[in-house]
């Protein structure tokens, strides 16, 4: 035991900036994987849990590293999100959580797979290694990861760095994968699953991903506006609000009608807007800020990124001929 | 172990609230979570996608008397079994009632209350 400490302790001071012992990929996973895979947030397979990390370890180290280091479809962020840990800390942390369900003993001998690292300065490492199996073991998995052009199997969603745009496969997930049920209650798997209502409805590219606006109007859906009585018709009230804006931006539309066909008057006044023309002070900051349109839009109703639905009047005399004229003053 | 544990589930928490997660329920989707776990039942998760379909939003804003602030409706089982709020409709004669605890109260343990699903508006809907 003391020989394999020490010899442990000389790769490490011998190599400090492999970060490739046991320590270095515990430490990686106490900071940044164990707040998901410690308690299996958001569907990551458990710290230890042989039964949530049987199928990974079937897909073998390479592709296990690629997603680790960019992410996957289900949910795991690039580098677990910490994009400042080396690609080294990331790997030793994907060992760490392997070897906690016993999945780095079925690497190959520690010594041939030392030996198949291609980094020349870690070579020397391998007579010192050779004996240590808890370090050598994990050791297994990289090299397999570093045969050419494993790494790029991953294919991992480009655009996955980006928290608002979900990858396609992860829209309208159903309860269960969504996040926030919790997939052990029995109640949670009898909710109705987004897509089967949401499915057939005119396509946003944004919130729920569905234009709510044009499936009222097209008859898709039929939502009451009496508790009670069924056949009760909407109130609308069909008046277009023109405001002019600051800056290029075209000019906002507003329609009553689109509003009044889902919303009270009471809904919005005058507690949001003050009905009198001029005396809503409106910004993208208010907006952004959950006030005025941003109490609905941004959280239930379509988003602020679809600024055109709102920001649809050409402004008058705009174009290249009124910038030249400009520039010419 | 147990202590980084816990601890790592407090981290895990504080992130959660600071950071949209890379699954968070479906865009209008809120987490009632005031006194749900400390009473002992999960959060409960109202997904507005859901009732829109079926009701306008004067309906629940209006008639039912829901505020349009997430944090400010302080809704109790007692008042829901009193025909209140949720209870005008979760009453066995529109919508299942409330002896089906499991259906709104299924949400994972810890969730933070306030509006999920990608919000892209902040103010009202944390608190």
């Amino acid at each position: 035991m003391r020989a394999i400490l020490l010899a442990a302790a000389i790769v490490s001071m011998a190599f400090p900036a492999s970060a490739q012992d046991k320590g270095a990929g515990k430490s990686t996973y106490d900071k940044t994987c164990a707040l998901c895979h410690a308690t299996g947030l958001a569907g990551a397979p458990k710290f230890g849990n042989k039964a949530d990390w049987a199928p990974r370890l079937k897909v073998g180290a390479a592709k296990l590293y690629a997603s680790a280091l960019k992410g996957t479809a289900n949910g795991m962020p690039g580098k677990g999100g910490n994009l400042t840990l080396s690609d080294g800390d990331v790997k030793a942390a994907v060992d760490y959580l392997v070897a906690s369900v016993g999945g780095a003993k079925s690497a190959a001998t520690p010594v041939a797979a030392a030996a198949a690292k291609p980094s020349p300065a870690e070579a020397p490492k391998v007579a010192s290694a050779a004996p240590v199996a808890v370090v050598a073991a994990p050791v297994a998995l990289r090299a397999a990861a570093a045969a050419p052009g494993a790494a790029a199997t991953g294919a991992a969603d480009p655009n996955a760095f980006n928290r608002l745009l979900a990858a396609p496969g992860k829209r309208n997930a159903p309860p269960a994968e969504d996040g926030i049920h919790d997939p052990a209650n029995p109640g949670t798997h009898a909710l109705q699953p987004p897509l089967t209502a949401l499915g057939g409805m005119p396509a946003l590219a944004a919130g729920n991903r569905v234009n709510w606006v044009s499936s009222l109007e097209g008859g898709r859906i039929t939502p009451r506006w009496d508790r009670d009585d069924a056949g009760a018709a909407a109130v609308v009230m069909d008046l277009n609000i023109v405001r002019e804006v600051k800056g290029s931006m075209p000019d906002v539309v507003y329609p009553h009608k689109q509003h009044t066909e889902w919303l009270d008057c009471s809904n919005c006044h005058p507690q949001i807007f003050i009905p009198q023309k001029g005396a809503n002070q409106i910004s993208m900051a208010s907006i952004m800020l959950g006030q005025k349109c941003g109490v609905c839009h941004g959280k239930v109703a379509f988003p602020v990124s679809e600024c055109r639905l709102c920001h649809s009047k050409k402004k008058e005399g705009a174009g290249p001929a009124a910038a030249v004229a400009g520039a010419r003053k | 172990m147990r202590a980084n544990r816990s601890r790592a589930a407090l981290v895990a928490l504080a992130l959660a609230a600071l950071l949209p997660g890379p699954a968070t329920g479906e865009y209008g989707d809120v987490v009632l979570n005031r006194r749900s776990e400390a009473e002992g039942v999960r959060p409960v998760v109202f997904p507005h996608w859901f009732h829109r379909i079926r009701f306008r939003c004067k309906v629940c804003h209006s008639e039912l008397g829901f505020r349009m602030r997430a944090g400010s409706n302080v809704v109790t089982m007692k008042e829901i079994a009193d025909g209140k709020f949720c209870g005008m409709c979760h009453n066995g004669q529109v919508a299942w009632a409330a002896d089906r605890c499991d259906l709104c109260h299924s949400g994972r343990a810890g969730l933070r209350s306030g509006i999920q699903g990608g919000h892209e508006t902040l103010g009202p809907g944390h608190w």
